[in-house]
């Protein structure tokens, strides 16, 4: 089996990572697995990302022939990121989804974040379940023609999507 | 509370906000938004007593440098000084820096093994922040920081520890080895490459997404005690060993301390440590919060701002000598 990373030698050690719930195995040569080491060991963060986003972008063919994707918003290009390692604003993690992803992976082992959420997220969350919720039991007082109760729904929902567009 | 290996706990969490370019080293605009909107939101967040906002801009360089070196604000925060500035609670050992590598970076700072309240005076802030702006957030990858390196938590928890005898002994190698496998990174604080001046090393998380922060500072908080039991018992298995050289190397630190009229920097470290080393083991007179502070104020800017000069050289060597003795006499 070839390694996933240079593509060239034949793979000769597994990295296994967590993705989520599940585990992920990568295959990688004696070459590349001491370059990774060597990175992390040295605290080379900048070109371990190089490195790694090299490698997805794949290694052979030169970078000037692939289609420069762009960020829509900052317009920072991919060879920008690919050489600062640094982003230019919240919205390059999606433009540059597909080379950020396993670069991710490449770096914390998993993608999906486990922590702290922002308040005024969960708020939001919370008055988004309170609506659903709302206009389920408005469609059933509906359905059982029951419509002062509908009506008096309907005006919970109006004050909280009031709330919502002052927030 | 002093600690005989951990000195500090630092907690520090990136957070962004949406709608701004993460670089505004550029863009006097976005910078200046930057800090109307966190001033606003602590004032706003009711949060905000006992904090002063400093920019950087306003402030001399050595009174820059001098925050820096007392690690209440980052040496990156420096890099651009007409953007930057800081939302500090120095008595509470709190500040958001902003226009740093990110929007903003809370940071909270307590001494000794206290990785758990620094970290919780930084959700407090978080938190206090977070119902008045809404930061750059996604579901499946958390907060979105500038470099992937701090995606998901954005939450960085080091522990700044004393590890002389480990250094001594040469096992820093294997301490690397220990701490990497657990997903956390060990470096030297001061000096250059791989020299690590006092034997202080900063032990930190190196991953941030998929973990939660308690599960980060778990692990720190483990790892952190774990080079403790190692230190004390090579520090325990050396006086039974060899007590002379070891007494004999830490009253010669202690004697060049309380006595020299000029000491560099270098030379600095290498006596503190000696001497920090002899505290601990209860050889010496002398508190260990004394040396914990004596670490910062003896530094480069900190003496210079003492002295309202930026004398470098012979002059400032003898200063910082003077100060020593000053602070092991009381």
């Amino acid at each position: 089996m070839l390694c996933e990373e240079c593509k060239v030698n034949e793979a000769s050690y597994t990295l296994s990572v967590m993705v989520g719930e599940e585990l992920t195995t990568r295959h990688l040569c004696g070459d590349c697995m001491a370059k990774m080491n060597m990175n992390i060991a040295s605290g080379n963060i900048k070109s371990l990302l190089s490195s790694i986003l090299s490698a997805i972008t794949g290694n052979d063919t030169p970078a000037e022939k692939q289609p420069e994707v762009v960020c829509p918003r900052c317009r920072t290009t991919l060879s920008q990121f690919t050489k600062t390692g640094h982003l230019g604003c919240p919205a390059c993690y999606e433009a540059f989804h597909e080379q950020l992803q396993p670069m991710l992976l490449q770096i914390h082992g998993r993608v999906q974040h486990a922590g702290r959420k922002p308040l005024a997220t969960e708020d939001a969350q919370r008055s988004r379940y309170r609506q659903e919720d709302l206009t389920r039991q408005m469609e059933q007082a509906i359905a059982v023609e029951d419509f002062e109760t509908a009506a008096r729904i309907r005006d919970q929902l109006k004050e909280l999507a009031a709330k919502e567009a002052e927030a | 509370m002093s600690n005989p290996i951990v000195l500090s706990s630092r907690v520090r969490l990136a957070r962004n906000y949406q709608d701004i370019p993460f670089d505004v080293a550029h863009k006097p605009d976005a910078a200046a938004m930057c800090i109307a909107r966190t001033s606003n939101a602590l004032r706003l967040s009711g949060q905000d007593s006992g904090f002063e906002l400093l920019r950087l801009i306003d402030m001399d360089d050595v009174q820059r440098r001098a925050l820096a070196e007392c690690r209440l604000i980052s040496k990156d925060l420096l890099r651009d000084p007409a953007t930057a500035a800081v939302l500090l609670n120095e008595a509470e050992g709190l500040s958001i820096m902003m226009n740093e590598e990110d929007h903003l970076r809370i940071q909270a700072i307590r001494s000794g093994m206290a990785l758990q309240e620094a970290a919780e005076a930084c959700f407090r802030m978080d938190d206090a922040l977070s119902r008045q702006v809404s930061f750059a957030y996604d579901e499946q990858l958390g907060y979105l920081t500038a470099c992937p390196t701090n995606t998901g938590t954005g939450m960085r928890a080091s522990l700044l520890i004393h590890l002389p005898m480990l250094t001594i002994l040469k096992q820093m190698g294997n301490v690397g080895q220990i701490v990497a496998k657990v997903g956390l990174t060990i470096r030297g604080v001061y000096g250059e490459g791989s020299e690590a001046l006092g034997n202080l090393y900063l032990v930190s998380n190196q991953v941030t997404l998929g973990r939660t922060e308690q599960e980060l500072i778990s692990a720190v908080t483990a790892v952190g005690h774990q080079l403790t039991d190692m230190e004390l018992a090579l520090r325990e298995k050396s006086l039974q060993n060899g007590r002379n050289a070891l007494e004999d190397s830490i009253y010669r630190a202690w004697g060049i301390m309380q006595y020299a009229r000029c000491m560099g920097q270098n030379e600095f470290f290498k006596h503190w440590s000696g001497v920090r080393l002899g505290a601990a083991m209860g050889m010496l007179p002398v508190k260990l919060a004394t040396l914990d502070a004596m670490l910062e104020q003896v530094q480069e800017a900190n003496l210079q701002a003492l002295m309202e000069s930026t004398v470098t050289g012979r002059a400032l060597d003898e200063k910082r000598a003077e100060c020593i003795r000053a602070m092991l006499k009381d």
